[in-house]
């Protein structure tokens, strides 16, 4: 069999699983890719009928037709079902090639001339994208030749932000955060993606959650942080799963750096001279001291200076990016129990509440010190409705336009709608002291402009997938039919096959 | 029995004599006013002639019935069509046909270039005639009158106005036309629209395409694409898309019927901007209005239509 993937534009493949194939279809003799119905199917026999009078002789009794013994084949071995369901697929050989487009790089992501048009993402880059999960099954990928972004303002901005804080300069060692709303399909993962893919031209060091529903829907193991605390929790198995996720996407980053100070918590599995990516796989190799390894990578990775005795090759440890996608998922009881089969808040999970810590200003240094970048999605799909989360975003949006927490129109919970305080305080974040430190924003993404969305058009016709003249009026009116640029229903509009006959 | 004999033959001659005398006054066109005059004379003629066979047969002199002595045996109806059932009605049919024989010959305009009338409906008709009109009749009626209607406003004569007057409406309902909408100061032009049961209100101004529905954006409240297009389809066909800016209020109905009633909405908003594009807009049937609404559930029946499954016993 031939693989149906490209041997050069894919850089990880794994032995395919056996193949799932629908069960062939006897009746249509039409090939499956046609859309149209088959014409000239001869008509269907039809059935003897039942009714009317018995005949002559012939028994009155209603007669069951016995079934036929339907032929069983083996269903499919454990997990294959999710992995075919679960399956990214960055790449379709029938799509043209875009002549002159463009990779992501260091010099073209704060480059203005590029708004609207599509940049690829770099093929080398694909395997740590693919490692922090920044690509979701059901995203458009497969439809091009190969993955791409558009450049929109949104990412522009990000563009020049991540670039200030990495080169040398008055923004170096900033940190912003923020929460990213918006509605449906306006490209609130693809924002979190574009800036994993600049992150790792920058080689900063990312750290991702990319399903927040899988830590607080009791489908991984958890246990009582300590004797001491008996009402925090850890997740050992998730913990692990994102030391490999963060191993894995920034190998090359970790292999140099060593470890700077005493980890008690590790005894003596931490051993001085060792590399971070090795302090890291101990979590991996061991999931029961995956969350004190995580908390060392992470006091490690926020070290300003060397701890005495630790001088010798002391590096300044890079910028950090920190994305979470679906942060509702957080703000409500997880399904797990405590011993007294009480429901566990999702912010007595410890790594949630590592995550949630960052939005609150540091004390004497910035909760990233060596700057960095929160970048909190929301999903508008797969969204529980939670009050206190929803008056949470309006004051972070009041606060950020400059309205004291005291004054009147700031907005407050309703007090008989019984809102969760702890996710109000959650969020109820001053304004930081520390002067590279950025306060805590709401960014709401919209529609793309009139000229992006012609360019993201031009990027379906010329990957072949659009037979339409692409011009102002036309473009226009698919801008008005997507919610006034809403680029996920873009997407829908540029990939539809329009049949004509 | 009786014609057996001569003289019985002589009489029978007789009597057919006098049939044949009376038949061929039956068949002469009868009108009240030759009634009115011929009856004596014949009466008197007979007399006269009772007795002379070879004689030719001549007029009947007029009846003068003003100088009855006496009333005549019973009332004699004012209208000829008294037995018809329906005799005002066929009176007002004949004057009306009568009218348009006298002045057919006059120059017409085209239907749309008539006065428009509000003649009376058919209920109404029935109450000021008093009569059981049949559809069907009154139908044709409302057709004479059309014609007669026609007749070039210039050249209507008095009589022509007048006959078309008494099938009028009381109040001229055509009189106060309503003022014709215009856009408000802050740039807004209204319509409303309804199909099935939805309504909807949408308010147009100059802008860049934007569609609001309910406050929201067309994507949230329309998922599927051929109901957005159906929304923005009165600008798409006028090429106006990119100049309108739509928000929209729409209530009841599923969500077919709130896009389509948006789009008669914004048809009729989008009219009050640029009233020549109505030609356009009834091409792409956004003007026409879909009056069809979900038809009642009979008695005996499943649904509107379904009848029961035939069982056979």
């Amino acid at each position: 069999m031939v693989s149906s993937f490209c041997w050069s534009c894919m850089t990880r493949l794994r032995p395919t699983p056996r193949a799932v194939l629908p069960p062939p279809v006897a009746a249509p003799r039409a090939a499956s890719f046609h859309t149209s119905t088959v014409r000239y199917a001869l008509p269907a026999k039809k059935k003897a009928s039942l009714d009317g009078p018995p005949k002559f002789r012939e028994a009155k009794s209603a007669r069951m037709k016995k079934k036929k013994p339907v032929e069983k084949s083996r269903p499919p071995s454990v997990g294959e079902r999710k992995a075919l369901r679960k399956r990214i697929v960055l790449s379709n050989p029938n799509a043209l090639e875009v002549e002159g487009m463009q990779d992501l790089s260091s010099e073209n992501m704060v480059d203005a001339r590029l708004r609207g048009s599509v940049l690829g993402l770099p093929v080398p880059m694909l395997t740590q994208l693919r490692a922090v999960e920044a690509f979701k099954p059901k995203q458009g990928w497969s439809i091009f030749r190969r993955p791409g972004t558009v450049v929109r303002r949104e990412t522009l901005e990000l563009g020049r932000f991540i670039d200030g804080i990495s080169n040398e300069g008055k923004d170096k060692g900033r940190s912003a955060k923020k929460i990213v709303t918006g509605v449906r399909g306006s490209g609130k993962t693809v924002h979190l993606l574009q800036a994993m893919a600049m992150a790792f031209t920058k080689q900063w060091v990312v750290f991702t959650v990319p399903e927040p529903q899988d830590l607080v829907i009791a489908h991984t193991s958890y246990a009582p942080l300590s004797d001491d605390t008996p009402h925090l929790y850890v997740q050992n198995d998730a913990t692990a799963a994102m030391l490999s996720r963060t191993v894995t996407a920034n190998e090359q980053v970790l292999k140099n750096l060593h470890i700077s100070q005493q980890h008690p918590a590790l005894k003596s599995s931490a051993k001085a001279g060792m590399t971070l990516e090795e302090l890291a796989k101990l979590g991996i190799q061991d999931p029961a001291i995956a969350w004190p390894v995580f908390q060392a990578l992470w006091s490690e990775l926020t070290a300003t200076s060397p701890a005495p005795g630790f001088d010798k090759g002391f590096k300044p440890r890079p910028p950090m990016l920190v994305t979470v996608d679906g942060l509702s998922h957080w703000m409500k009881n997880s399904e797990y129990r405590s011993a007294d089969f009480d429901p566990i808040h999702a912010h007595d999970l410890m790594f949630v509440r590592h995550f949630l810590s960052l939005l609150k200003p540091g004390s004497e240094k910035p909760a990233l010190p060596n700057g960095g970048l929160l970048l909190y999605a929301t999903s508008a799909s797969n969204n529980p409705t939670i009050y206190s989360f929803e008056v949470a975003l309006k004051q972070i949006a009041a606060r950020q336009a400059g309205l004291n927490a005291s004054a009147p129109e700031f907005p407050q919970a309703d007090p008989y709608s019984k809102a969760d305080k702890r996710v109000i305080d959650a969020f109820d974040s001053a304004k930081p002291t520390i002067a590279k430190e950025g306060i805590l924003e709401l960014q709401t993404l919209g529609g793309l402009t009139r000229d992006e969305a012609r360019g993201f058009m031009e990027y379906f016709a010329r990957s072949g997938l659009l037979r339409e003249k692409i011009n102002d009026a036309w473009v226009g009116e698919k801008w008005s039919l997507a919610g006034g640029g809403v680029i996920g229903e873009l997407e829908k509009l540029g990939r539809r096959l329009r049949v004509v006959n | 029995m009786a014609w057996q004999s001569p003289n019985c033959i002589v009489h029978a001659m007789q009597s057919v004599r006098r049939t044949v005398q009376l038949r061929s006054f039956l068949h002469t066109p009868i009108s009240p006013v030759s009634l009115r005059t011929n009856i004596t004379p014949i009466l008197s003629q007979q007399q006269r002639n009772a007795r002379g066979y070879a004689t030719e047969v001549q007029t009947a002199p007029e009846i003068n019935f003003d100088t009855f002595s006496v009333q005549p045996a019973r009332i004699i109806p004012a209208s000829p069509a008294y037995f018809s059932g329906s005799p005002k009605f066929i009176d007002h049919l004949l004057n009306l046909e009568s009218v348009l024989a006298k002045w057919a010959s006059l120059p017409t305009v085209s239907p749309g270039e008539a006065p428009r009338m509000a003649w009376f409906k058919l209920m109404q008709f029935r109450e000021f005639v008093g009569e059981p009109v049949p559809t069907k009749k009154y139908k044709n009626l409302i057709k004479i009158l059309q014609r007669l209607n026609r007749i070039d406003p210039k050249l209507m004569p008095f009589e022509v106005r007048d006959t078309l007057k008494i099938f009028l409406r009381p109040g001229n309902p055509y009189g106060n036309k309503p003022v014709p909408a215009t856009v408000d100061e802050m740039g807004r032009a209204r319509g409303r629209g309804k199909r099935k049961t939805s309504s909807a209100v949408v308010h147009l101004v100059e802008g860049e395409g934007e569609v609001m529905v309910n406050g929201k954006t067309i994507v949230e409240v329309f998922p599927r694409l051929h109901d957005r297009e159906s929304v923005t389809w009165p600008l798409k066909c006028t090429s106006r898309l990119d100049k309108y800016n739509v928000w929209a209020t729409v209530r009841g109905g599923g969500v077919t019927g709130q896009a389509e009633a948006i789009t008669l909405a914004l048809a009729r908003a989008l009219l009050v901007h640029e009233p020549g594009l109505q030609p356009v807009m009834r091409r792409a049937g956004v003007i026409t209005v879909d009056a069809r609404r979900v038809e009642r559930k009979k008695p005996g029946h499943v649904k509107a239509r379904k009848m029961p499954t035939w069982v056979k016993r």
